[in-house]
């Protein structure tokens, strides 16, 4: 029971990380119906620009963290830009575009801080806490609290402001949003920076759980996206539940499987997306007819 | 006042090489309520979307007072005084009927005087004030139309542009939206009505524009293309 | 002409070697291996249309397989090679199981996943020899040639190549080839015309799997040793690239974008970081500018040309009406009892009947959100009815797919037309009268010349056909360059290639001119004339007035008139419908909530 528990917090502190990079994908998606592959090399950018401006500028970790939120908003600005013309059309071709921004950013990365990558020290005590007798990594609770103060915030946002309400609409209907007098683009290009600023919160946050390198953006950028589409494309509460689900099955796997975890995971993963075509929640798609 | 409010003069609307509507011209006076019929497929929901700046377009004058829409954004227009309910409701199905009320002020400030324009819609129909919490999209349709011109009422228009607001409601909703129409214009707002349902155009304007394959095949008073054969032509082809 | 072409290139690819040295030609042997998976890579997402991004496991998995049973197995290498070679073809098929449910971008997450999954299976698994892999892979033996000298290995590869090279082509120009880019453009359009899109999507991963392990062995035999990081994902994007700059839809694209960034790759080896910074940036703006390609270049060239010089247009000839053929049967065609249709609470059709006697033109018509379309995608089998049955000459046919509808004779036109745009307008027709079943593709390794001797049966056709409906002129034209008007007339043009018993037109005068329309009704009655029977929906009402023997009128999902079309007219619940006269409609649609958008 206790192992079970710890497993289990575990596999919730990298959920909340994949739940952070899966509704990064789904705010972009559900803006603008743009896919963005590049999205897991955008969540490593941002943990190199925190752990960079966190170890060798000796900035504090949360100021560290809102400059590579800024950082990595602006790189998604120009993603967005470069692949406007693509927007909502050819699905295809916008997959192969990211992946070719992937591929720079993370040759980018390489160009700056080299090929060998680095160890993040947690910025929180490393001694595991003990709570009720389980013991608990005290970074995980950090993390866990981070990404639902974040989501929280998110999800404020788009309640709460005239902002958020007008990014809704635009998803939901970009004609008759504009009809209301909302301009499409800087909402969508609003959008575009939030998930990216949720992606670099997501890299800020794992650098310390993970060795931070050039390649850590495809494993978690691939998890991050399984796990929008598994709890349904586009909708934030399906990022959620599909990124716990992810980090659980990824920390049981791992507990159970050994080094078989991936392969365990990616075939559990396959199989449900075959059940359940369109996640959990149901896709929420661009209305662009 | 003197002068048309909107103006309309070579306005044709080409969508990838069909050519959906062609040479259309009319305008609207101030406090006017104008119509334009015609069967599916005539050009009409393309002529509004055009004139909303929502559809590709040649134009050679598109005007609303002392606006040039010609060369106006289309998230603009609301900004000039244009309230737009398209076709098939539109509404904002994932938000909840105060949300898409309020999006309708969207280009105001979400203060007093807005919440008080919500209290005037929620007058005008009840129905959205008892279910303002509710999602859009789990509304009838006859509400979601309400729901629609309540939307495009609080941007606080000069002119109210509808398209087909009648569409696949019953005769009885059909008349309660007739009645609100009829209230707006003699309150001083300008309509343009686009409707299938001549019979309910005719009850709501004065004039009426009679489409037929992307042209303005006839205009005419509602009174006098009441009996016109024309009319039923244009429709049945009989 | 072109196979004298061959002979120099032939003979150049005989001498290659002799002017290479040992650490060239093995630059070469590699890029070979890359032009083999490109192949693979291109036949299943630039003919195909699906998004395979697990294509590099599929070569990983050709060369594990190999180095497994040799090494550990103790097999031969060729009986390993071919065994090897099969396992990819099988897990091909395995990987084409989530095709047939996710497409595009979702096709796309689970093709990566796997070949993650491959990736880590392999670095863990003893067998496999985890992240070391295995190396001393034997000597595949030839006849007392040795293929340890890489010039040797070179001319194994070069036939190999070579007879992939021309397979692959041969199955693109083939009809199984059209039918997979037909797929790839329109899938829905492409089953409407008789293609079975599952069976298609899994015979693009086999072939996928072919290449893949074909290259597989080939580069065990090679390098006589087998890692992970050979099959990362990171290779499996720089094989996109390949792909993508050569150009996706063109095979020799593919085997040209692949030879070039492994020749460039090498160059740039101590600059790898550089190089993948300029491939990745090439990807993106080949995308945003190029979609095709480099293969793609000329063409975009030529058209922007001709954008640019206006002059001779090419004319529309006018239709060439068939002999009258007597309708056979004369009983009923179509019959739909009592169907209903809803969509999550919302009622698109309500208990529609109608008949359809053989030979008929039948007009069907309503304002708009009537229904009319539903009952289309109902009767051509997009849709299964929630209630009632079609009958198709006293055959209940409710819920038989669209691709086993169109072999029994039903064809149909879209509303917004849905022509293969990267396919030309003889392609277009090609497609849809070829009959055969894609179960017959054995014969593609079998039967090369009935393949052959086939698809120039179905080219006199498609020449005849285009003949008559005045096409010749733009037979090689993409359709989406072509006036509106023509491009109508493609499609009706496509679906007579059927050689339907039933044709439903829905919407074919949308958007022609005066002219054009009355072109249009000489063609329907001509058709009519030769046995076939027409179901037409259609808004202009002139049109369908003089057209139609019998007009149904739909109205909020019901059949509210049926009749002959002087009668239909006047009668006061159609007046009513159209025009909106009160009363009629009742009222119990009221509260049903709208079906969430």
């Amino acid at each position: 029971m206790r192992a079970f528990l710890q497993t289990l917090i575990g596999g919730i502190g990298f959920g909340a990380v994949y739940a952070l990079v899966a509704m990064g994908f789904s705010i972009v998606y559900r803006t603008m119906g743009l896919v963005n592959f590049a999205h897991g090399s955008v969540v490593m950018i941002g943990a190199y620009a925190a752990s960079t401006f966190s170890m060798t500028v000796a900035l504090p970790f949360p100021v560290a963290i809102v400059i590579a939120i800024v950082v990595t908003g602006l790189i998604g600005l120009v993603i967005e830009r470069v692949l406007r013309p693509l927007e909502g059309r050819d699905f295809d071709l916008m997959l192969i575009g990211t992946i070719g921004f992937g591929t720079v950013l993370e040759a980018l990365a390489i160009l700056i801080w080299g090929a060998t990558g680095h160890a993040v020290p947690s910025p929180v005590g490393s001694a595991p806490l003990d709570v009720f007798g389980v013991r608990v990594r005290a970074y995980s609770l950090v993390v866990i609290a981070v990404a639902a103060g974040a989501t929280v915030l998110l999800a404020l946002f788009l309640r709460r402001t005239k902002l958020g309400a007008a990014m809704q609409a635009v998803a939901m209907d970009p004609q008759a949003a504009t009809a209301v007098g909302v301009h499409v683009g800087r909402s969508n290009a609003m959008a575009f920076a939030i998930g990216a600023g949720l992606a670099a919160l997501a890299g800020g946050l794992i650098g310390p759980m993970l060795y931070v390198s050039p390649v850590m953006g495809g494993s978690l950028g691939i998890k991050g996206f399984a796990a929008a589409i598994f709890g349904g494309f586009g909708s934030i509460p399906g990022a959620i539940v599909g990124g716990m689900a992810f980090g659980i099955l990824d920390s049981f796997a791992a507990g159970t499987f050994q080094g078989y975890s991936e392969l365990v995971v990616f075939l559990v993963f396959t199989v449900a997306i075959m059940i359940l075509p369109t996640g959990i929640f149901g896709e929420r798609t661009v209305n662009r007819a | 006042m003197t002068g048309p409010e909107l103006s309309v003069a070579g306005l044709g609307v080409n969508y990838g090489g069909v050519r959906a509507a062609h040479d259309i011209a009319f305008t609207v006076a101030p406090g006017e309520a104008v119509g334009i019929i015609g069967a599916n497929g005539a050009g009409k929901t393309s002529t509004l979307k055009a004139i909303m700046g929502l559809a590709p377009r040649v134009v050679r004058t598109l005007r609303f007072g002392e606006h040039d829409l010609a060369r106006m954004p289309a998230h603009q227009v609301v900004r000039a005084g244009i309230g737009y309910v398209p076709e098939g409701r539109h509404v904002f199905p994932g938000l909840t009927v105060d949300k898409n009320l309020l999006l309708g002020a969207y280009t105001r400030k979400w203060d007093a005087e807005t919440k008080g324009s919500l209290e005037e819609v929620f007058t005008m129909f009840p129905v959205l004030g008892e279910m303002r919490h509710r999602l859009a999209g789990a509304l009838s349709g006859g509400q979601q139309q309400m729901l629609a011109i309540g939307r495009a009422l609080m941007s606080r228009p000069r002119l109210m542009v509808l398209d087909e607001p009648s569409m696949g409601l019953s005769p009885k909703l059909v008349g309660e939206i007739l009645l609100a129409l009829r209230r707006l214009n003699e309150e001083g707002l300008s309509i343009l009505l686009v409707e299938q349902n001549a019979k309910l155009t005719f009850e709501v304007t004065s004039r009426c524009l009679v489409m037929e394959n992307g042209e303005i095949a006839m205009t005419g008073t509602c009174a006098a293309l009441r009996g016109d054969p024309t009319v039923r032509r244009v429709y049945l082809g009989v | 002409m072109r196979r004298l072409a061959l002979i120099p290139l032939a003979v150049a690819a005989v001498l290659l070697p002799y002017g290479l040295d040992r650490y060239a030609i093995h630059v070469v042997d590699v890029a070979i291996v890359f032009a083999l998976l490109g192949i693979g890579l291109g036949l299943v997402m630039g003919v195909a249309g699906q998004v395979n991004l697990a294509q590099i496991a599929f070569f990983g998995i050709g060369a594990y397989a190999c180095a497994i049973l040799t090494t550990r197995a103790g097999l031969g290498f060729w009986v390993a090679a071919a065994l090897a070679v099969l396992v990819a073809v099988a897990v091909g098929l395995v990987v084409a199981i989530p095709a047939l449910r996710v497409q595009s971008h979702y096709l796309g997450i689970v093709t990566l996943g796997l070949a993650l999954a491959f990736i880590n299976w392999i670095t863990n698994t003893p067998e496999a020899g985890g992240s070391e892999g295995i190396s001393d892979l034997p000597v595949p033996p030839m006849f007392g040639i040795d293929l340890t000298s890489e010039h040797l290995f070179y001319y194994l590869e070069i036939v190999v190549f070579a007879i992939g090279l021309a397979f692959a082509l041969f199955v693109v120009a083939s009809p199984l080839g059209r039918r997979m880019r037909a797929m790839r453009d329109d899938s829905l359009a492409a089953g409407a015309l008789g293609a079975d899109i599952p069976l298609l999507r899994v015979t693009a991963f086999v072939l996928s799997g072919l290449y893949g392990g074909l290259a597989g062995v080939l580069y065990a035999g090679l390098i006589r040793y087998v890692a992970p990081e050979t099959f990362s994902v990171a290779n499996m994007f720089l094989l996109l690239a390949m792909v993508i700059i050569g150009g996706r839809q063109s095979i020799l694209g593919c085997v040209a974008g692949a030879v070039a960034l492994s020749l460039l790759r090498e160059v740039l080896a101590d600059f790898s970081v550089y190089a993948q910074l300029g491939y990745g940036t090439v990807v993106v703006l080949m995308v945003v500018f190029a979609p095709t390609g480099l293969a793609g270049l000329p063409r975009l060239l030529r058209a922007r040309l001709s954008r640019h010089r206006s002059g001779e247009r090419a004319e529309l000839r006018p239709f060439t009406p068939d002999d009258p053929a007597p309708v056979q049967g004369g009983g009923d065609m179509l019959e739909v009892r009592g169907v209903s249709m809803r969509f999550k609470g919302l009622r698109a059709l309500e208990e529609v009947s109608l008949t359809v006697p053989a030979g008929q033109i039948r007009g069907v018509v309503g304002p708009n959100g009537s229904g009319k379309t539903t009952l289309f995608n109902i009767v051509s089998g997009f849709y299964v009815a929630t209630a009632g049955r079609v009958l198709l000459e006293g055959d209940d046919v409710g819920g038989v797919a669209p691709y086993r509808l169109a072999r029994r004779g039903v064809a149909r036109t879209f509303q917004n037309l849905r022509l293969f745009g990267d396919l030309t307008v003889r392609e277009n027709l090609l497609v849809a009268l070829d009959h055969t079943r894609t179960a017959w593709t054995w014969r593609y390794v079998a039967l090369p010349h009935a393949v052959v001797r086939h698809d120039r049966a179905l080219r006199d056709q498609a020449a005849r056909l285009l003949d008559r409906y005045g096409l010749t002129a733009f037979a090689d034209a993409q359709p989406r360059s072509l006036p509106y008007g023509i491009q109508r007339r493609i499609e009706i043009a496509r679906a007579m290639a059927l050689s339907p018993r039933l044709l439903l037109l829905d919407e074919p005068a949308a958007g022609l001119n005066g002219e054009e329309v009355l072109r249009l009704a000489e063609m329907v009655r001509s058709l009519r004339a030769s046995g076939v029977t027409i179901v037409i929906i259609e808004h202009n009402m002139g049109l369908v007035m003089s057209l139609c023997d019998q007009v149904t009128v739909l109205s909020g999902g019901r059949v509210i008139a049926d009749g002959l079309p002087g009668e239909v007219a006047v009668l006061p619940e159609v007046v009513e419908a159209y025009l909106g006269e009160p009363a009629y409609l009742s009222d119990d649609n009221e509260d049903a909530p709208e079906a969430a958008r």
